[in-house]
């Protein structure tokens, strides 16, 4: 049976870490799963910390604010440590549902995926897809990721993804620390590393404050352009496990 | 050249090797570093001293003012001295992030032995 661990990235997330946490028990108490979760406090400056501690969430507390990047790779570096076998990154404000693990690391356990990205805009469920702003952000993400990696990505900068054990490695190693779902997901695809998009539902978040903040969505999709840009022009090794 | 310009490039050179100085006396700049400056501080002073140098350099690249020419060289100094900076600090920002990561995963560690 393959080691899973739920990598959860929280940064003042009071309102909404203890249903997220409490959710995946449940889940894997109701289903029999083993599904094992950390939670990364990066730094939170309201009670996320005391929240974890109080109800015996397994969690590291960065000891510095580093941002998504750095936060969600102290996540990579502590499933490569402990020998996992698929790593699942999952927000803690309640936007991903822990029912959709089993589908998306399914296509890892069959060998046809080294990563893979729960995606909004494959799924037919009328469910929560973002803001009209964002979307339209995300499609032009997508064309600058099929520019630069000649693959459609739909869902571009969904941080809802499962991994295999070669790109936890990869990622403990070398993890943007800005814009890191599109950036990685085009460096692993010049890499060939097959990704895969598998549909999910998605719901609105539950408390916090999203990392990319509305007036800063152009200021993002532009960086994000920039970095495909990037991405197209350098040349990239896989990492090998020694 | 003017010899007003002649002079003003002797006082910055000079006083950008004291500032240098200064800085470096007091452990708030690298050996490396330093040096960086008091090159620079030395190209400004023997560009002071021997102005036929910048006048035929500055001729050739088709400058018909010599101080534009100066300030052109000073421009493109803080160009390059910028990217060098911002490289540097990429790197130090990756190296913060590791040691902050490792320290924090440590600590986990530590704590997690402890409470056995």
């Amino acid at each position: 049976m393959k080691k899973v661990l739920i990598i959860i990235p929280a940064y003042n997330e009071e309102d909404s870490i203890l249903k997220t946490c409490t959710k995946i028990k449940d889940y894997n108490k109701k289903h029999k799963t083993n599904y094992d979760m950390i939670v990364i406090n990066d730094g939170s400056t309201d009670n996320t910390k005391k929240i974890l501690e109080e109800n015996n969430i397994p969690h590291i507390n960065l000891i510095h604010n580093l941002g998504i990047g750095g936060g969600v790779q102290t996540g990579y570096k502590y499933a490569y440590y402990h020998n996992y076998d698929i790593a699942v990154q999952m927000d803690g404000d309640g936007q991903h549902d822990v029912r959709y693990v089993e589908k998306i690391i399914k296509p890892i356990i069959d060998n046809k995926a080294d990563m893979v990205i729960g995606s909004r805009f494959i799924s037919k469920i009328d469910t929560f897809k973002s803001t009209f702003t964002r979307r339209i952000g995300i499609k032009v993400i997508s064309c600058f990721m099929k520019f630069a990696t000649h693959k459609k990505i739909y869902d571009t900068t969904s941080g809802f993804r499962a991994c295999s054990k070669e790109i936890i490695y990869d990622f403990s190693i070398s993890y943007p620390s800005e814009y890191p779902e599109p950036i990685t997901t085009a460096e692993l695809l010049k890499k060939k590393y097959k990704v895969e998009e598998v549909p999910v539902e998605m719901n609105e978040r539950e408390g916090g404050v999203s990392s990319i903040r509305y007036w800063k969505n152009i200021y993002y999709m532009l960086n994000v352009c920039l970095a495909l840009l990037a991405v197209k022009i350098r040349r990239y090794k896989r990492c090998h496990r020694i | 050249m003017s010899q007003n310009l002649t002079l003003t490039l002797i006082i910055v050179g000079i006083a950008l090797v004291v500032l240098t100085t200064i800085i470096l006396k007091k452990g708030r700049i690298s050996e490396k570093h330093a040096l960086l400056w008091y090159a620079m501080s030395l190209i400004i002073i023997l560009a002071g001293i021997i102005p036929q140098v910048l006048v035929e350099i500055s001729q050739k690249l088709g400058f018909t003012v010599m101080s534009s020419f100066v300030i052109g060289i000073f421009i493109g100094i803080l160009i390059m001295l910028t990217m060098a900076l911002t490289v540097m600090i990429a790197g130090q920002k990756k190296k913060t992030t590791l040691l902050i990561q490792e320290i924090s995963l440590l600590k986990a560690e530590v704590e997690k032995l402890k409470n056995k």
